[in-house]
């Protein structure tokens, strides 16, 4: 399943990350890796963003972007 | 040449709204430009101030995640860093955000300038309960870290002691990043490659320099591309 599926209290395992480019690699450089811990803090259901809690701190990336991440639920 | 009688020119780095400006305005009195969002900074801003008899230029660099060459912040950051040649690199970090800040710290490390880290918002990670061994953070990072709290100017003195000493901390640069023994053995040939050629490591950090060759840095391959058909 992708990071945009978890609903928001829900805290998942990042498994893969599939963006390319200039995001994949920002996410990477935010700490986005195989293995670490996120918890979905709050998901606008139909528009952007999808609020995160990572390595300590709150970020908010686009469902786009959240698709482009392989989880799993925890 | 690092050193130009008693000139030290100093850039300042560390992440998006890490309180880079803050600190640049703390020690140089300026008042420079400073919102509480991130990219407030995209160009680099120069100021000075005098300690000891010595003469400091603080460039402050725009706030980046990391070092690629994927924005142009980053770019501008790099080309800095890699092209002048600074004495050393002032690094904010925002103490309440550890583990993400010290991603740009290591990378810092990999170009090889002497690092004074500033652990800036203190009083926030304090807040949030964190309790930071700044000696024992020194130790490990082999450079020197001062606790700040940028706006209400602790740790000006510290910073500024810090920076016209950085030349006898004979400690800098022992940091290194061990990626691991699948990675390594490939670096260790790139590294021996890089070294080979006299202009390339003459100019740039030949360890840094094969790192990004394996993350496929299309900046990194540039140079190097340009060295060996010269």
């Amino acid at each position: 399943m992708t990071m945009d599926e978890i609903r928001p209290g829900r805290g998942c395992r990042i498994v893969r990350q599939n963006l390319g480019g200039a995001t994949g690699q920002r996410l990477m450089d935010m700490g986005f890796m195989p293995g670490t811990k996120v918890e979905v803090i709050r998901n606008a259901p139909l528009v952007d963003p999808v609020d995160l809690l990572i390595r300590g701190y709150h970020v908010s990336i686009r469902h786009a972007e959240a698709k482009g991440v392989e989880v799993e639920q925890l | 040449m690092r050193h130009k009688g008693n000139k030290i020119v100093v850039a300042v780095a560390g992440q998006p709204n890490s309180g880079k400006s803050t600190i640049f305005n703390m020690l140089t009195g300026a008042r420079q430009h400073v919102a509480n969002y991130p990219g407030v900074t995209v160009e680099k801003r120069t100021g000075k101030y005098s300690h000891n008899g010595n003469s400091v230029t603080l460039v402050d660099l725009p706030g980046t995640y990391s070092l690629t060459s994927y924005s142009q912040e980053e770019r501008i950051a790099r080309d800095f860093l890699l092209h002048e040649k600074p004495t050393c690199v002032l690094d904010i970090v925002d103490a309440s955000n550890l583990e993400r800040n010290l991603y740009l710290t290591f990378q810092l490390q990999e170009i090889g300038i002497p690092l004074v880290i500033a652990l800036n918002m203190m009083d926030v990670a304090q807040a949030r309960g964190h309790v930071i061994d700044t000696h024992k953070l020194s130790e490990l990072l082999g450079a020197p870290v001062v606790p700040t709290v940028g706006n209400k100017g602790k740790g000006k003195q510290e910073v500024k002691e810090a920076i016209v000493n950085t030349h006898k901390n004979t400690e800098n640069g022992s940091f290194r990043i061990d990626y691991g023994e699948k990675l390594e053995s490939i670096l260790g040939l790139l590294e021996k490659k890089l070294s080979e050629d006299l202009d390339i490591s003459a100019s740039y950090p030949v360890r840094w320099l094969s790192v990004k060759l394996m993350e496929n840095d299309s900046e990194a391959r540039r140079l190097v591309e340009k060295a060996v058909s010269a």
